[in-house]
């Protein structure tokens, strides 16, 4: 065929493996950045177009238009452009740059309220549309029970995904690339014929509805193409189509879905194969492959979606999280390492700094050593990447998965995830002092229990109980995800996304613990200084006393290091203990992207002396102000917490100040180095890195316009620091910026 | 031995990831200090081997050139437990770096830990007896002395010198400092560090008289020049 001329044939020829495809044919690469080139004329300008766009949604309040009239799928709108005679990988969301469309079909009351936050009113004709028709909120609150919507109330189970698409599941768009729809197609009736010579179970009913469902929109996907004058039912012939035929993939996902998070997957090492046999037959130039690549992060970093206010809480800054996932180690030891993930680092310095596309350095011990300093030093310019380690990861997740949304891993087409957002576990503390109230609405929430006494806590007595109320909330949460999951497949189903997955999918449910840090110094604090509680008016404890000191979580100190361990193991054990929901795998994380504000805003006082209100730390981090070591003393405490138990990922955010890394750009890059090495070989799973003074973000705090392009990473993706509201720019600047002087 | 407290990301005090111990005492009352809680004796207790075990945890950051810094108050006049500790840092192929004022006796053990260090960092604080004493309280003979061991024993150092508006800021006061030291090719660096007020607080804690405290912070620019000017009087001894 001539779409694969001069590509070494392998397994991939007889089934779908893109594995298989990447494996025999890319070219590995262990330079340095020098080959790089800079923005071409073209480019510049299309860049400069992106910059007025962005100005303008931020000053118009961060939405710059909605189309109110029409709601968002696959085949909605006619074709738009940033500038039409400029674009080379083409297509939008809508017709126009940032212009959103609503999508109801998650709920229709979100999707009313979320015009109404930026002073637009959804039209009428979309109203008599949904009027009779089942979104998956309506579905899943008629199903929940009093237990769950109680825990939701309260603030111990919130941000889960019943009033907004679940996201994290990664279409492999890589494939459309490679073998054309037209074939990915028949594949899928393939696969739907043999299913029909199974008995009818339920299961085996479930997939057939889910088959014909994927094949009907792969087909839309072609037609979206058709608009743009693009014929993608045969395989790409060269890299501008290759890049164009995988965006193609990608931009139908996010016209179908707004799930929060929709990431590309593992994208360059594939591209780079496609880029390589264009330069080698001489008709591709480095400038035109990187015109390419930065063409096509230009279309990632105009994704938009309608979010509503409670949304934007949860996620601050309006993420989309196109996570990119680069470099990691091949099972056969080479690094998946090309000349086209340093194109994809590139972007950075071509278009400027920026929180989207979501970059993450799948970090390796054995990457090579340019590579580790290129990206060491794109941290410094422009804190817009994170880390995560690759030499954990490939145990479970083999070579070819990537990251969705901040940590999750998955093997790219062959698992999703059903995510889960996060359960307040410094709540379920308070709970089970409370004997089941809730600290803050004093209603009984979980069973009721023996009330602590005012007198100093014993920890054993502590631990006791608090185990008795994790293994109800653990319970509990399994099967509140269920009916989330269940409603999320019924009525919001991922149709192209997991069209572009193997037919037999294998499913994760992602858990994840909020408060970690806030829970972990509480039971240190009981443990080894004596802590009173405090009852107020209405016989709740609802303050603490402390007297003594008591080791902190961020200080390599194994006696409460310990007790984080501990946490996550036994609250995994739990989660284990109840079934999921086709099966599941159930995967857990320490990550509260930004809801950490608000989760801490939902929790009463706590025993480490964290006042009501006040923030949690997020994902893994240690509580900001108690790490009296040093920055590498941090690390290593949240080193300890293991991967085994949180597959879905360990999330630490780390600023440093570019004065204390060394005092010149080279020494900063080989010293960061050495802190991403030392981490990530004592199996450290995530860092986010931050090279900045914090006056930066005060100045930055109040005089907006003065950074535009200010990029911080705050919890596993990156956000303009000025799309975050004032309180968690306040928190943002509170955490611990590590220095030294 | 009374450790005033660790810091495991000292990236500054020598090559590579270092992390920092900074012991108690000091011969010296600098009068821009910005350490002055090391002056006496407080904090908290280490056995050699607590110490060492805390150290050793931080091996996978230290790579080929990074490891342990001692720094105070004034390091070696704990140079025992320095020697002891390094029984154990020996063991890991753990390196030492000392930072000093050189202020202190050339007795056997301070050599024993001069000599087990992979370099010293020596603060060259004034460049005659009088402005020394003036500035520090003691003369300079000690540090000289010290010094000139470093260049008898040919073990790599790097010089360090804190620049205070309006005491030693000038370039003359540079061309005195230059006069003052015979550099000698085991100085591998003559770094000057600008004076800043982020000790001060320290002051007013512990209730002692800052002198400088109406002193501004040295500017960056200035000590660039300064810097600049510097390593141009010493190019042809240290590259």
């Amino acid at each position: 065929m001539e779409a694969w001329r001069s590509f070494v044939k392998g397994e991939w020829n007889n089934s779908i493996n893109v594995r298989d495809f990447i494996n025999l044919n890319y070219t590995p690469y262990d330079g340095d950045a020098s080959f790089l080139q800079g923005p071409t004329e073209r480019t510049k300008r299309v860049s400069n177009r992106l910059q007025e766009l962005l100005r303008e949604e931020y000053e118009k309040g961060g939405v710059l238009d909605v189309d109110t009239e029409t709601v968002q799928t696959i085949l909605a709108f006619d074709p738009g452009y940033v500038i039409k005679e400029d674009d080379i990988i083409v297509g939008l969301q809508t017709d126009a740059p940032l212009k959103r469309a609503i999508s109801p079909f998650g709920g229709i009351r979100m999707a009313e309220q979320a015009c109404k936050a930026y002073g637009y009113q959804m039209s009428d004709k979309v109203k008599d549309e949904f009027k009779y028709r089942t979104t998956h909120n309506d579905a899943v609150f008629s199903a929940y029970t009093d237990d769950m919507k109680k825990a939701r109330h309260c603030g111990i189970l919130t941000g889960l995904p019943d009033a907004y698409g679940r996201g994290r599941i990664i279409g492999d768009y890589r494939r459309i690339a490679l073998y054309g729809m037209d074939y990915l197609i028949e594949q899928k009736k393939q696969d739907k014929n043999k299913l029909g010579l199974n008995d009818m179970s339920e299961e085996n009913i479930h997939m057939l509805e889910d088959l014909a469902r994927q094949i009907s929109f792969m087909n839309q996907l072609k037609l979206l193409a058709e608009k743009y004058g693009c014929d993608i039912s045969k395989p790409a012939q060269n890299a501008k189509e290759a890049i164009q035929w995988l965006y193609f993939g990608y931009l139908g996902a996010v016209k179908e879905q707004n799930g929060a998070a929709n990431s590309i997957g593992r994208i360059t090492t594939f591209l780079d194969v496609y880029i390589q046999r264009d330069l080698n037959e001489g008709t591709l130039t480095e400038s035109e492959a990187q015109e390419l690549i930065d063409d096509l992060v230009v279309k990632l970093r105009l994704v938009r979606h309608l979010r509503t206010q409670e949304y934007n809480e949860l996620f601050a800054g309006d993420p989309t999280w196109v996570t990119t996932s680069e470099g990691g180690i091949s099972l056969d030891g080479r690094a998946l390492l090309t000349k086209t993930s340093f194109r994809m680092l590139q972007t950075l310095y071509n278009l400027g700094p920026s929180a989207e596309p979501n970059i993450t350095i799948l970090w390796s011990e054995k990457l090579p050593e340019p590579f580790k300093r290129f990206c060491a030093q794109v941290s410094i310019d422009t804190d817009s990447i994170q880390y995560e380690n690759d030499d954990v990861m490939r145990e479970v997740y083999g070579d070819d998965y990537a990251i969705a949304c901040c940590v999750s891993a998955m093997k790219v087409g062959k698992q999703m995830q059903y995510f889960g957002a996060r359960c307040n576990l410094a709540k379920v503390l308070l709970m089970a002092l409370n004997g089941g109230k809730d600290e803050i609405h004093g209603v009984q929430v979980a069973p009721e229990g023996k009330v602590f006494e005012e007198k100093v806590l014993n920890y054993d007595d502590v631990v006791e109980a608090f185990k008795t109320y994790a293994s109800w909330m653990a319970k509990l949460y399994v099967n509140t995800m269920n009916v989330i999951h269940y409603m999320h497949d019924r009525y919001a189903y991922e149709r192209l996304m997991m069209s572009l997955h193997d037919t037999n999918v294998e499913r994760l449910m992602a858990f994840g613990i909020s408060g970690f840090s806030v829970l972990v110094d509480s039971l240190s604090a009981i443990k080894y200084s004596k802590v009173t509680p405090i009852k107020d008016e209405r016989g709740i404890i609802s303050d603490f006393k402390r007297e003594g000191d008591f080791p902190k979580y961020g200080n390599d100190d194994d006696r409460v290091d310990e007790i984080a361990k501990w946490v996550s193991e036994f609250f995994y054990n739990e989660l284990c203990k109840t079934k999921t929901y086709r099966g599941a795998k159930h995967t857990l994380s320490l990550l509260t992207i930004t809801s950490n504000v608000m989760y801490g805003k939902k929790t009463g006082a706590t025993p480490d002396g964290r006042k009501a209100g006040e923030p949690f730390a997020p994902g893994a981090n240690p509580m900001h102000g108690r790490d009296s070591e040093g920055a590498l003393a941090s690390l290593n405490s949240v080193a300890k917490i293991c991967y085994d138990c949180c597959q879905d990922g360990i999330s630490n955010t780390f600023s440093i100040t570019p004065n204390t890394l060394g005092k010149e750009k080279k020494d900063q890059i080989g010293k960061l180095v050495g802190i991403l090495n030392g981490y990530f070989a004592q199996d450290a799973h995530h860092l986010n890195v931050n090279v900045l003074n914090r006056d930066k973000l005060i100045e930055a705090m109040n005089d907006p316009l003065k950074y535009p392009n200010l990029t911080i990473r705050v919890s596993g993706y990156a956000v303009n620091f000025n799309k975050l509201s004032l309180e968690q720019k306040k928190e943002v600047i509170s955490r611990t910026f590590h220095s030294k002087f | 031995m009374i450790i005033h407290s660790v810091e495991s990301l000292a990236a500054l005090d020598g090559d590579g990831i270092r992390y920092a111990v900074y012991l108690t005492g000091c011969p010296l009352r600098c009068v821009y200090c910005h350490n002055p809680d090391t002056w006496i004796r407080a904090g908290k207790d280490f056995s050699a081997e607590e110490l060492f075990k805390k150290i050793k945890r931080y091996k996978p950051y230290f790579g080929e050139n990074g490891g342990v810094t001692f720094s105070g108050g004034e390091p070696l006049l704990s140079a025992d437990f320095i020697n002891e500790i390094n029984e154990h840092l020996v063991k890991e192929n753990i390196n030492y770096v000392l930072d000093t004022s050189g202020c202190v006796d050339l007795t056997d053990s301070v050599k024993k830990a001069i000599d087990n260090s992979s370099s010293v960092i020596l603060d060259i604080k004034f460049y005659n007896d009088e402005t020394y004493l003036k500035y520090t309280g003691k003369d300079m003979s000690k540090t000289m002395r010290f010094y000139n061991y470093l260049v008898e024993t040919n073990k790599s150092c790097w010089l360090r010198t804190v620049i205070v508006p309006g005491i030693n800021d000038t370039k003359e006061d540079i061309d005195k400092y230059c006069e003052a030291i015979k550099l000698s090719s085991n100085v591998k660096k003559w770094e000057l560090l600008a004076f800043h007020d982020m000790g001060f607080f320290k002051y007013e804690k512990l209730n002692i008289t800052n002198p400088l405290k109406n002193t501004s912070p040295l500017d960056e620019e200035k000590l660039k020049i300064l810097q600049d000017y510097l390593n141009k009087s010493i190019n042809n001894i240290i590259e």
